[in-house]
């Protein structure tokens, strides 16, 4: 077992990785009754063609079916995995994103037995037509629910502006049509190569004591019998630099229009180190940019360009990524047009000194500190650092470390005119006027 | 685990030294009356002390303030305690030992104090172009409402089962009552609430708390006020209607179910309800989880939760548009073995393992320390978890149906779409 300092945030990490390839991370909080765990597969809705465990043709599966299996893991021949968890006094949940699957914890007792209970479940599926068809109202009323919410159809609209043909454009749970056609046999061969212990990860953070705990992972993995860790070829389709539509409007029933203006990164193949000073760098350029210090907030704020619905966001994963920002609002194009003028602007001059450098990276040292008193937020963020070899622990030094400069290289591959689109949603009223 | 001073009457500080976290939380809370006037005038005054301050006159130089303090976090927020109404100001600051930089707590008081104490005022008032935006902001927030379907569900089941009552009373008002605030009526409101309400203070952290209680008295010296008599119980009266079908438009229907107790936070049977809430709704180990979502699959959220202030039980389910009338029987289905004593040893261990489990959780951020604290001061004998999980370990299945006994469903209400809203 590894063990490493980060004396700057005063924590202590331990790691081993296992002989069947299992990464196990421990972070042990001093004075928590609770702990958290999570035990996460890289495998998310964007995962859907590849070539299965064992066999040489790649396979194209039906939309939503990661975020399906993630239900369906719950269910096992004796019942439901919640009443186990339950007895042991754990909550326990689960969640799918584009690139990950997450089954999680958390309790504040029978520590060992919940994480027992955490390893066992995801690595025994019991999947049959049964009880596949039965989730299927379950989750159509799922999907039902998001369509109904504007701001999850926003977002999913922008991301449908940007991309066109990478999957990240399908929405994680698919759509009532797409789950009908999931069978017992999908979930087996998506179950078979994507739950490997080499793709996966263990957290486990709060009042664990980190030798007893490892010795228990590991024993309980020992006893489990894996093939060989195979690599997973997964195929994902040429993405063009530019967004893939420029403008669109979604007639719903809204109070009051709302609006994203996205921009897709022109580099997606950033990993570890680079990856994490890139994402930084954009972040912080965006906050001098965009951030509630920005002459953008305070012109917007103004003229009433924007509510308190007002935010902006930065995130990149291998393959692709997305800044957004957005507000409700009355006037749209106004919005849109004008978040577009600062890029223009910015494009052609950077004006900003070295004490604004220093102010976002502070509130931004603060944050990540504030953050470190989440045992969710240290699991889920190390969980998605480290699946693309960043680690989080290096997110206050990288800071430190970013120069004016590195703004500006970030910015400049996360701008471009062609890059970016606007999609909007208005009431069907609003929208005959 | 906080220990309590009297600074003066009505105000009290809190204070919590523990080395288990890396931040200084700081809370003060005014606890006023709940009236859907006050509520909306507090609503804005929130937003208005939010925005700047006669120290750092525009959002710009608050904010940058704010941002040069390490990101401290800063915000007001309000919240309803039967007929009580709770504005707190609440701000998160790094702790020095992880910075190179010292002093950055008295800076924290400091700003507090000026967000608080030292408005941006002209003439005697908060700023007009302030006041009119901020107004406006809430407002268009209220209204807002309608597009979070199951948000606005409860809205509406609450204000149509009853009308005026503090359960219906949003907490931060009603659109009607913001639109016909004036300046002067939110600058009354300021000025009993920093006057005339009870004042809550609240430090977690890796402090002092003799230094602390220097640091209160320096930055917020507040006068002595006059403590309000214990409020009277709160009656719930009947629905004018018991079935209430609305639409809007949407694919999903929302059912939602109000049940009326008389047993309330401050009764001893309070413990009981939350088992009997615990046992037919609350998890996903419960009756209507397991039966309505696992075995009929007709929901992907179904739960049932306990409103303990006001004696109130809501059971929330999206369903299928033209499921209502199966989900209520089964529902009810679900209620009534309850009441039979229909309840395994199982099911009741489990729900007092979760119970004791998210107390133990909340008491793992010094947010859920500070609001579990400020909750139980009502109760006798205050915060002490070790009784609060004795209560849950002695109920029993008996008293779990007994409980249910007690239950009358006094309202169901259905939002779903418009019939042939596509041919429009």
């Amino acid at each position: 077992m590894n063990k490493v300092e980060f004396a700057q945030v005063d924590e202590t990490l331990y790691h081993e990785r296992l002989e069947n390839g299992l990464e196990v991370y421990l972070l042990q909080k001093k004075g928590f009754s609770k702990t958290y765990a999570t035990f996460t597969t890289k495998y998310g809705s964007i995962d859907n063609h590849f070539v299965p465990h064992g066999e040489t043709e790649a396979v194209k599966v039906p939309d939503g079916i990661a975020h399906f299996l993630e239900h369906k893991m719950f269910e096992k021949e004796e019942g439901d995995i919640f009443q186990e968890f339950s007895k042991q006094g754990a909550s326990a949940n689960a969640f799918t994103s584009f690139t990950r699957t997450a089954y999680l914890f958390s309790a504040t007792g029978q520590i060992e037995e919940n994480v027992g209970t955490l390893l066992d479940f995801v690595q025994n599926p019991y999947f049959t037509e049964k009880t596949v068809d039965k989730e299927k109202g379950i989750i159509a009323q799922e999907i039902t629910m998001y369509d109904d919410q504007p701001d999850w159809r926003l977002y999913f609209g922008m991301i449908e502006n940007l991309y066109e043909e990478h999957p990240v454009k399908i929405d994680i749970a698919g759509t009532v049509d797409s789950i009908q056609d999931i069978t017992a046999e999908h979930l087996y061969t998506c179950y078979e190569t994507f739950y490997h212990p080499s793709n996966m990860m263990l957290f486990v953070v709060g009042a664990v004591e980190p030798e007893e705990m490892m010795d228990f992972i590991r024993t309980n993995q020992a006893s489990k019998q894996f093939d060989p860790p195979a690599p997973i070829e997964r195929k994902y389709p040429q993405e063009m630099k530019r967004a893939a539509i420029k403008e669109r409007t979604l007639e719903m029933a809204v109070q009051k229009p709302k609006v994203f203006v996205g921009v897709k990164p022109e580099r997606l193949d950033f990993q570890g180190k680079e990856m994490l000073k890139h994402e930084l760098s954009a972040q912080l350029a965006f906050e001098l940019l965009f951030g509630r210090t920005s002459d953008f907030y305070y012109e917007a704020y103004e003229n009433d360009w924007i509510d308190e619905s007002y935010s902006f966001d930065y995130s990149i994963e291998e393959g692709f990524g997305y800044a957004l920002f957005g507000t409700d609002t009355t006037v749209p194009e106004v919005f849109a047009e004008q978040v577009e003028k600062v890029f223009d602007r910015t494009i052609e001059k950077w004006s900003f000194g070295q004490d604004a450098l220093d102010r976002v990276r502070r509130k931004r040292i603060g944050f990540f500190l504030r953050a470190m008193n989440s045992p969710e937020y240290i699991a889920n963020q190390f969980t998605r650092y480290a699946f693309n070899d960043m680690n989080l622990f290096d997110v206050v030094p990288v800071l430190e470390e970013i120069k004016m400069a590195d703004l500006q290289q970030a910015f400049s591959l996360v701008s471009a005119k062609e890059q970016r689109s606007v999609f909007t949603i208005v009431s069907p009223e609003k929208a005959e006027q | 685990m906080f220990q309590t001073r009297k600074l003066a009457a009505g105000v009290q500080l809190h204070v919590h030294q523990t080395a288990q976290f890396k931040t200084i939380n700081l809370s003060i809370r005014f606890k006023g009356k709940l009236t859907e006037q006050k509520a909306a005038a507090r609503s804005v005054l929130a937003n208005i002390l939010q925005h700047s301050n006669a120290k750092y006159p525009s959002q710009m130089a608050f904010r940058i303030a704010l941002d040069d303090l390490y990101g401290t976090s800063m915000y007001i927020d309000s919240a309803k305690r039967g007929n009580g109404h709770v504005m707190n100001l609440h701000a998160e600051t790094v702790n020095d030992q992880y910075l190179s930089e010292q002093g950055v707590l008295d800076q924290v008081f400091a700003i507090m104090q000026a967000a608080l104490l030292e408005p941006n005022l002209e003439q005697g008032l908060f700023k007009e172009t302030i006041f009119n935006r901020e107004k406006n902001n809430v407002k268009q927030r209220l209204e807002s409402l309608i597009d979070d379907k199951t948000r606005y569900a409860q809205h509406r089941m609450l204000e149509l089962a009853l009308p005026g009552h503090p359960a219906s009373i949003p907490s931060n008002g009603t659109i009607e009552e913001v639109e016909n605030l004036t300046n002067q009526l939110v600058m009354d409101e300021y000025r009993s609430m920093l006057e005339e309400n009870e004042v809550e203070i609240y430090i977690v952290g890796d402090v002092d708390p003799e230094e602390m209680a220097a640091k209160v008295q320096q930055y917020f010296p507040f006068e002595g006020r006059e403590i309000p008599g214990k409020m009277p119980a709160l009656v719930l009266t009947k629905p004018a209607q018991s079935h209430v079908l609305e639409t809007a438009e949407m694919k999903q229907g929302k059912l939602h179910m109000a049940f009326y107790t008389p047993v309330t936070f401050r009764d001893a049977q309070f413990p009981v309800m939350q088992v009997m809430n615990g046992v037919l709704g609350g998890y996903a180990h419960s009756k209507l989880f397991t039966n309505i979502r696992e075995k009929e699959s007709m929901a992907y959220y179904v739960s049932s939760s306990y409103a303990s202030h006001f004696g109130l039980m809501f059971v929330l389910a999206g369903i299928d548009q033209e499921m209502e009338q199966k989900a209520v029987k089964l529902v009810l289905e679900q209620l009534d073995s309850v009441k039979a004593g229909d309840i395994s040893d199982t099911e009741m261990m489990q729900t007092k393992a979760l119970l004791i489990n998210s107390l133990k959780e909340s008491l793992d951020s010094a947010r859920g320390q500070i609001e579990l604290d400020d909750q139980y001061t009502e109760m006798a004998g205050g915060l002490e978890p070790e009784r609060l999980i004795e209560n849950w370990q002695n109920v029993t299945k008996e008293d779990v149906s007994e409980a249910a006994k007690l239950l009358s469903l006094e309202m169901t209400y259905f939002l779903s779409g418009k019939e042939g809203s596509d041919d429009e």
